[in-house]
């Protein structure tokens, strides 16, 4: 008895002492939270107010007249589970996502690494912008563009692949082509500007480790290989455990603007599943709980492979 | 970086790294113009005339060269009030937005503020789950700025990635630069003002862009917010001269013939290229200070 | 520790933003007048020329046509008195959305709402006492009513509820059918071929049209069948040619008052089969089972038979003037619909229903003002005005009852002076005679075609309220996605009609029956008050 006072009082004590110490931290960093204030404003105003919505994943919402919503408790998210196009739908989700990380994640820390290299700016700085320039095209103009060059009767590509395999494929309704066209459209769209935080990184690199390392002897390719990919670590892992967050993003926009039910086996994602179903029922509670169970997987991959990353001592995102 | 040249001189180059040196380049140039031909298809098209644009065969130059796309484009006055609104809202949400990030990430960096790293998870989370569009429509209804300009600024000032990216960044700066300062008496605000910003001069710049191009393209909120004409962005201006109207008729599954411009193709290239030049012309300026702050980073760093 | 704290954060914060939200919501509900209450009628008919009070009225429509401070606009704001607010709503792939929020916000509610689709919204807005009932007012100004019985008595049926109620005016209808059969006469000439009178025929023109280089020009580059690409209405000879028709891709009403569904017919097998082969055979454009445009299809030419639009048949019409200016030489024309097994070639037929409405909602200050002043504009007169601008500047009236249409609402100077040609087209519009854009030969050609589908009508389905039809709209959309990747894998060849009997089981097990069921209880239901609505009108 009077030991497990003794430890409720310690506990107390450093309870105590440590809401007195983190106080002085406080006060100690009030200019910090000065500097904060526009930013917590903005996250509670424009983040967290409106995420009372989240609320209409449990109801039958009616939106002209809310009070007329009722709760339906997890109807939605059952009804979500039981469609029987549910798990193929899901599968495609991942398939394409996961491939679209292992492939498409190393290519703009390679061009990265490689650029880096180059000894002329000028070449380096034309080469650059040139790179980024996809990503300012949205998906809605490179599909067309897309379309053009796979266009089945004349496309500059269907030729070459006729060309090269004596075949005719039209990518675009083809099942086996279909995914693999998804991967390289978007690496093409992303790939360069992905480049931008890799070479932003590299920049902060201090030169005195290159002098050093050259002094010693070590090649371009040892001080890479040593030196410039070492530093960007940190940056590789928050990348990455971003797009995890994205796994199940397989990129709405772009399988939207390019499939057609050839390839609904292989293409149709939870985005665009969720899309069509919502046309025919104007169903927010219904997408609104799909979006939910994306959001919770994403978040769970997050927490783990954050996890992981400080477990293997690199800095997590938190 | 220009430490990194004499140090690169001093030593002799092997013959693996000048074979490198050669396919880096080589690399390099082919990967530049499969990266450009697509844009140069559309600008090509957009110059061409309606006939060779319908048979096809555009490729390297425009075939039967004609201007009257963009003219008819320009004579349209949405496409003006569109830019207005557009580069209004670009140059707002940009300058506030990058400097709230960075005040937002500043504190965030430090691993020792109290409830630092709960408001870190708590920016993470925003990531992750949103209202959706009827309770963000609801906000900017009871902030009283429904077909209000700044409705198109406001929400996406500050991005959770981007915090998080620029935080990332703060943390490794070298604590001794700030130290110093602090013995000096200099308070955060004034070490966040005249150290750090200055030091993060390459992150900031990528911020800025990402911000940019974030409001240049986005359209969404145009659909949401904004009801009349006049107070468009450009990018919704652009969807809609995009969107094939026929289309939406059949899937709705009616049979009525609208009676489209068959100038379609050409119109759609012109209306792209006028969307996009404009950044394009901006970039390579913002560039500049991009590769000069990575530069200055380099050096001082 | 950390965990709990971050917990307890969280749904603080989330109770926060709860609170502020429902604050939020709960005002935008409160919702005026009751569903069903038919709103009073003026002592008098208001006399919509002479009024002194300015009246706001903010329409909304499609952006296709709006232009700030056009010159109809100021026309409608000085004639009736008004403050017209033109809300544009963005390309149709967004405007739904657009439509859901002014329609959530009282503050932004327009006083006329356009749609379309939108069922489920629809019946939502009814109930919440969002539209006004307009049945009383279309009693009393009858040019609105007047034209849509002129077409067909069936079009108001569609656009009324149970009760007799109108909250939907009918915005934009079909011409009962508006697709025909064209051909590349000069092709024909070229190749000294008849005219096809059977699909056998038919198919015959096409591989000629395929190998024996049509054209003259000593190259491989012409296709038989084209058009509209992913559109199964493209192949609607076969559709209609193949056993007694009825292998449509919809629900089907057969002639002893039960229901099918056309996509697991022996027909649809039939003609899936005979397309496939076409295609197979490299007789139809590859394009036709990706999504291409059809009036860019049309207009870039390369095939010789295609089943498309009446409206081709005008002389200014935009696609076959662009057609004809890189093909000077060629000859669409179209022709009579082709003979299949049964012998009795039919034509597509469109539905009655209205495809887009308007209605009048709970925020307009004279409902029944707004409606004597839509009612007023749509008499012909004043409906060729709005449609075709000014006589003698936008178009000439030969007098002999031809036109020339000088500025369409699709050129350039209906938005660069601001005429306003065509401003809330799809909020009223008609296709007789006030059409003036329709030549006499296409006019005959649509009374033609409209003749030619009466019978196939016979199996169509329409629903007055889609949104009532639970288990379809619950199941229907896997169900199509089935039938979709089906009937296009067959047609390009990645999937094979020997699979049939397991399509047709993926298709009983996706819950065909259960829609069915749901089908004949509902529709038949339907169809007796439609007959009953029928003989009142006949009265």
């Amino acid at each position: 008895m009077v030991k497990m006072a003794a430890n409720k009082n310690a506990a107390k004590m450093d309870f105590k002492t440590r809401c007195q110490m983190t106080m002085r931290d406080m006060v100690k960093y009030r200019w910090l939270y000065f500097l904060l204030i526009p930013g917590i404003l903005f996250f509670a105003i424009f983040k967290y107010v409106p995420m009372y919505g989240l609320k209409i994943a449990f109801m039958d919402y009616n939106q002209y007249n809310p009070a007329a919503s009722q709760w339906v408790g997890l109807a939605q998210f059952v009804k979500l589970f039981s469609k029987r196009s549910f798990l193929p739908v899901l599968r495609n989700t991942i398939v394409i996502s996961l491939l679209k990380l292992i492939i498409g994640f190393p290519i703009p820390i390679i061009l990265a690494l490689m650029m880096n290299e180059m000894r002329s700016l000028k070449f380096k700085k034309v080469s650059q912008t040139l790179l980024y320039l996809p990503h300012f095209i949205s998906w809605v103009i490179l599909a067309g563009i897309i379309m053009t060059l796979l266009d089945p009767d004349n496309g500059l590509i269907t030729e070459w692949i006729l060309r090269l395999t004596g075949e005719k494929v039209m990518v675009l309704t083809n099942q086996k082509w279909f995914v693999p066209m998804l991967i390289v459209t978007d690496i093409y769209k992303g790939m360069g500007w992905g480049t931008i935080l890799y070479f932003a990184a590299i920049s902060g690199i201090d030169p005195v480790l290159y002098e050093a390392a050259s002094i010693d002897g070590a090649g371009k390719w040892k001080q890479m290989l040593n030196i410039t990919l070492p530093s960007i670590i940190p940056t590789i892992v928050v990348c990455f455990i971003m797009n995890c967050g994205n796994i199940l993003n397989a990129g709405f926009d772009q399988i939207f603007m390019l499939y057609s039910s050839h390839v609904y086996d292989v293409a149709d994602i939870i985005d665009t599943y969720v899309y069509r179903i919502g046309i025919v029922n104007a169903d927010y509670s219904f997408s609104t709980a799909a979006g939910m169970f994306k959001s919770v997987v994403a978040l769970i991959l997050i927490v783990t492979v954050n996890q992981i990353a400080k477990k293997t001592g690199n800095e997590g995102l938190y | 970086m220009k430490t990194k040249k004499i140090a690169g001189t001093t030593i002799k180059r092997g013959r693996g790294e000048v074979a490198f040196s050669v396919f880096n380049y080589v690399f390099f140039v082919l990967l530049c113009i499969i990266m450009v031909y697509p844009f140069w298809h559309v600008v090509m098209m957009s110059l061409s005339s309606v006939e060779a644009t319908a048979k096809g065969g555009v490729f390297l130059w425009p075939k039967g060269f004609n201007l009257d796309t963009y003219i008819k484009v320009f004579k349209d006055p949405s496409i003006w009030s569109g830019y207005f609104t557009t580069v209004m809202v670009t140059l707002a949400g940009t300058f506030l937005g990058t400097l709230f990030t960075a005040t937002t990430a500043y504190p965030l960096s430090k691993k020792d503020l109290p409830f630092g790293k709960t408001m870190l998870f708590l920016v993470l989370f925003t990531m992750l789950f949103s209202g959706g569009m009827i309770p963000g429509y609801l906000l900017m209804k009871n902030l009283n700025l429904i077909d209000n300009r700044l409705s198109l600024v406001l929400p996406g000032l500050i991005s959770a990635y981007n915090v998080i990216i620029m935080k990332s960044f703060f943390q490794s700066i070298p604590e001794s630069l700030e130290e110093s300062a602090k013995i000096d008496g200099a308070t955060e605000v004034t070490i966040f003002w005249k150290i750090v910003l200055p030091l993060s001069k390459a992150t900031v710049a990528t911020i800025a862009l990402f911000t940019a191009v974030g409001y240049w393209n986005d359209y969404f909120s145009t659909v949401l917010y904004i009801n009349t004409k006049e107070r468009w962005a450009l990018q919704a201006v652009l969807r809609y001269m995009l969107t094939n109207t026929n289309q939406a008729m059949q899937s709705a599954g009616v049979t009525v013939a609208a009676a489209t411009n068959v100038t379609a193709a050409t119109i759609k290239a012109a209306s792209v290229v006028v969307a996009t030049v404009p950044i394009l012309c901006v970039y390579p300026f913002v560039q500049k200070y991009f590769v000069k702050g990575v530069m200055i980073g380099g050096v001082k760093g | 520790m950390k965990k709990k704290l971050l917990t307890l954060l969280l749904t603080g914060m989330m109770a926060v933003g709860m609170l502020a939200g429902c604050g939020g919501g709960g005002k935008s509900g409160g919702a005026s007048a009751a569903a069903g209450e038919a709103a009073p009628l003026a002592e008098e008919k208001i006399d919509v020329l002479n009024q002194s009070e300015t009246m706001r009225m903010a329409v909304v429509c499609l952006q296709g046509y709006t232009q700030p401070d056009s010159e109809f606009e100021h026309w409608m704001e000085e004639r009736y008195n008004l403050d017209v607010q033109v809300i544009a709503l963005p390309g149709w792939s967004d405007a739904t959305a657009k439509i859901t929020l002014l329609m959530a916000d009282e503050t932004q509610r327009p006083d006329i709402i356009w749609w379309w689709n939108m069922e489920k919204d629809f019946t939502d807005w009814v109930n919440a006492g969002l539209l006004v009932d307009v049945s009383a007012y279309m009693d009393r100004y009858t040019n609105m009513r007047d034209y849509y019985n002129s077409i067909d008595p069936g079009i108001l049926f569609y656009a009324s509820e149970e009760n007799g109620s109108v909250y939907r005016i009918p915005g934009d209808i079909a011409e009962p059918a508006c697709e025909t059969l064209w051909i590349r006469q000069d092709w024909l000439d070229n190749l000294n071929l008849e005219t096809p009178k059977t699909l056998d025929e038919l198919e015959e023109v096409m591989y000629a049209f395929t190998s024996d280089d049509p054209d003259g020009n000593g190259i491989d580059d012409t296709y038989g069948l084209g058009g509209d690409g992913y559109d199964i209405r493209s192949f609607w000879p076969w559709i209609q040619g193949c056993g007694d028709g009825l292998g449509r891709d919809t629900f089907i009403k057969l002639e002893d008052g039960s229901y099918a569904y056309g996509p697991v017919s022996e027909d649809a097998k039939n003609w899936l089969g005979r397309v496939h082969k076409l295609y197979a055979d490299g007789v139809i454009t590859p394009n036709i089972v990706t999504d291409t445009d059809r009036d860019e299809e049309m207009a870039n030419g390369g095939f010789g038979v295609t089943y498309s639009w009446v409206i081709y048949n005008n002389p200014s019409n935009g696609t076959m003037k662009s057609f004809y200016s890189t093909n000077p030489d060629a000859k669409w024309v179209p022709i009579d619909m082709v003979a299949g097994d049964n012998g009795n070639p039919q034509d597509e037929p469109a539905s009655i229903g209205a495809w887009c409405y308007f209605g009048i909602t709970n925020v307009c200050s004279d409902p029944e003002r707004a409606y004597a002043i839509w009612d007023d504009m749509a008499t012909p007169e004043n409906y060729i005005h709005r449609r075709f601008g000014v006589e003698g500047r936008d178009y000439i009236d030969n007098g002999d009852g031809t036109y020339e249409i000088i500025h369409s609402g699709d050129g350039p100077e209906n938005t660069e002076q601001g005429l306003g040609i065509k401003l809330f087209q799809d909020l009223f519009s008609r296709k007789d005679e006030c059409n003036i854009e329709n030549s006499e030969e296409t006019a005959a050609l649509f009374e033609k075609v409209k003749e030619n589908s009466r019978e196939a009508y016979t199996h169509t389905i329409e629903k007055k309220n889609p949104a009532k039809y639970e288990v379809n709209n619950e199941l229907g959309t896997d169900l199509g996605d089935i039938v979709k990747e089906y009937m296009w894998g067959v047609i390009s060849g990645s999937k094979s009609l020997d699979d049939w009997d397991s399509y047709v089981e993926e298709v009983n097990e996706a819950g065909l029956q259960d829609i069915l069921d749901e089908l004949s209880e509902l529709h038949g239901a339907q169809m007796k008050q439609y007959e009953e609505y029928m003989a009142a009108q006949g009265k």
